[in-house]
């Protein structure tokens, strides 16, 4: 049994919202191994989004903790929040979210940039995983000119670049064609098979059930099957 | 990383050209003012010393005035006096002065009559076009020669050489000079003028002329190594004690340049500080165009923060946005501020100078002016929520 990298323990995120307590997560536990492929599924509004963004370090929970590669998130301030998000999580969204005015190379060297590393090996590392993803061709093409799947490998290899413990997606084959989506998804099973753990979000039953372990979410809680 | 974001907010400059050159109109103005208002201001004042410096800057000019008594000190060996007295003079000129009328063949000028020692023309450094000064033995033997200044010799003579010929001096009846040496062109100093000038020499003027009962003026060159300034006071001291502060004012080109200057810099600083307000309110231009740079990348500031950008770093680059407009901006204003004076003075006709420090003082301030107007917007974007940020269209 390989040790846990991601670890919630009684969870809860709770929003105000006018009035009203919304319980985006209402007391989560679960637990996801190194190496896992997960898939965090649930109809929309279930809370799967919440729970992304909690373990990504997007956001802290009104209570409960969050272990993320060993460290516990509750106590650290923002800059050792954005550390995490930086050296333990790589994000991959549904709109790509590339930054739309650097090229595809610019854009995978970020995170680096980020991490203090110095801007020959920047590259390097940037063109290796650009390479990786199949897009050695296209690295000094800006975001507009790049088609959907183009677009989200940049963004794979973005996450990736500095070497992350967790590669977190978020409905990354939503906004393409089902062809695309195929070949994402393999690559994240490539991504997989190489010893990475990712966890992977979705509304989709089918592509869900293609990762090796499911967690369902409803109404804000972690239940058995659906 | 400071490198990278520079490169972003150039990239994001040229996207937005039009915006970026509204935005910076008023940082643009403002440094452009004040560049060229120092700039002006200091032209001027090299131009004033300048122009003193051509022969003056080292002499320090007394001018006896009223009647009195007293006055019967600024007699011909008043300068044996005083060099003794005061530290610093290396010689004093005596002049007596009046006006008169010169005559040479039908031509009848009206000129400055200047008695002078035959040294007069070497402190002053005043070079002749022809012949030779008169001499001390001239003036020892009062003997009727005269050097014509410039202008009264070309008025006179208008063709060919003047010496050797006579002119004609007026007073209580007419007497000939002899014309031994013309000078060449001189601008006029403080205490004298040279072109439209007339100088004899001093025991001439007093016997053959008109009696000297005080100098007009005593020039005292200052030795190498003493101040003008410094010497003139000393003189004033001096004289003051001598025969009270009524009867005298002590002249120097230095403490005019000085008074001069000192005028010049106060007014433009005035200006200066005047334009200054338009860089300030340039500043809420920056605000703007940053604040509005903010929330059109609000996607992309949620973007940095996911892949790890700490607030620290969000600030910072926003912080060097803002710098690098405002620098950009005021390398523009210098540009352009530089471009008006150069005309300016150009149309006026004096010679630039530039005022270095115009250049320092205004590219810093417009960096303050980015600092600190960026620097709201820059935390606004720092404290910006993630999640938020990155759903916002």
């Amino acid at each position: 049994m390989s040790e846990n990298v991601i670890e919630l323990v009684n969870v809860r995120r709770y929003y105000i919202v006018g009035d009203f307590c919304v319980k985006a997560l209402d007391g989560v536990s679960c637990s996801i191994r190194k190496g896992s492929f997960t898939a965090i599924m649930g109809p929309s509004g279930s809370g799967k989004s919440t729970m992304m963004n909690l373990i990504g370090c997007l956001d802290t929970p009104t209570s409960g903790f969050i272990k993320i590669g060993g460290e516990y998130t509750n106590n650290l301030n923002e800059k050792e929040l954005a550390d995490i998000r930086n050296r333990r999580v790589g994000f991959v969204f549904q709109q790509f979210n590339l930054l739309g005015k650097q090229n595809a190379l610019e854009n995978v060297m970020t995170p680096l940039l980020y991490a203090g590393v110095s801007g020959r090996e920047r590259r390097e590392r940037a063109e290796a995983l650009l390479e990786r993803v199949g897009l050695k061709d296209r690295m000094k093409h800006l975001p507009s000119e790049l088609s959907g799947g183009q677009k989200q490998r940049v963004a794979i290899a973005r996450a990736l670049v500095n070497n992350p413990d967790i590669l977190l997606a978020d409905e990354p084959t939503g906004a393409l064609d089902s062809k695309t989506g195929d070949q994402i998804m393999e690559l994240f099973q490539d991504i997989n098979d190489e010893g990475r753990t990712v966890v992977f979000v979705t509304h989709d039953r089918g592509l869900g059930m293609r990762c090796k372990d499911q967690i369902y979410i409803h109404d804000g809680k972690i239940v058995e099957g659906y | 990383m400071i490198w990278e974001n520079i490169k972003i907010a150039l990239t994001s400059m040229v996207h937005n050209k039009l915006r970026t050159l509204l935005s910076l109109l008023g940082i643009i103005i403002g440094v452009a003012s004040v560049v060229a208002i120092l700039n002006l201001g200091q032209s001027v004042t090299e131009s004033i010393t300048e122009s003193m410096n051509v022969g003056g800057i080292d002499m320090v000019n007394i001018f006896p005035t009223g009647s009195s008594r007293e006055l019967n000190v600024f007699d011909e060996s008043f300068g044996d006096t005083l060099m003794a007295n005061v530290d610093g003079i290396d010689a004093v000129l005596p002049t007596a002065s009046s006006s008169s009328r010169v005559r040479s063949g039908q031509d009848i000028l009206a000129v400055t009559i200047n008695g002078v020692t035959s040294d007069f023309f070497d402190v002053n450094n005043a070079e002749l076009l022809y012949g030779d000064y008169f001499t001390a033995l001239d003036n020892i033997n009062r003997r009727q020669v005269v050097v014509l200044g410039k202008d009264v010799a070309d008025e006179l003579f208008p063709v060919g050489n003047a010496v050797g010929s006579y002119v004609s001096i007026f007073r209580q009846s007419s007497k000939r000079y002899l014309v031994v040496g013309v000078l060449d062109e001189k601008e006029a100093t403080l205490g004298n003028s040279f072109d439209s000038t007339i100088f004899m020499p001093l025991n001439t003027y007093d016997q053959r002329f008109r009696k000297v009962a005080t100098m007009s003026s005593y020039t005292c060159k200052v030795a190498e190594g003493y101040d003008a300034i410094t010497v003139g006071d000393n003189i004033e001291d001096y004289l003051t004690e001598l025969i009270g502060s009524d009867y005298f004012t002590v002249f120097s080109a230095a403490s005019i340049v000085e008074m001069a200057s000192e005028v010049t810099n106060t007014f433009s600083s005035f200006l200066a500080a005047i334009a200054a307000i338009s860089l300030l309110v340039g500043g809420i231009g920056i605000m703007n165009i940053m604040l509005v740079s903010v929330a059109e990348r609000t996607r992309e500031i949620g973007i940095r923060k996911a892949l790890g950008a700490s607030p620290h770093v969000i600030m910072l680059q926003f912080l060097i946005e803002a710098l690098t407009l405002t620098v950009i901006g005021g390398l523009i204003g210098i540009l352009i501020g530089s471009l008006i004076s150069f005309a300016i003075v150009n149309l006026v006709g004096w010679k630039l100078y530039f005022s270095y420090a115009a250049i320092v003082i205004s590219l810093g301030f417009s960096m303050f002016v980015g600092v600190f107007f960026g620097w709201y917007p820059a935390a606004k974007a720092s404290r910006l929520d993630p999640i938020e940020s990155l759903s916002y269209e």
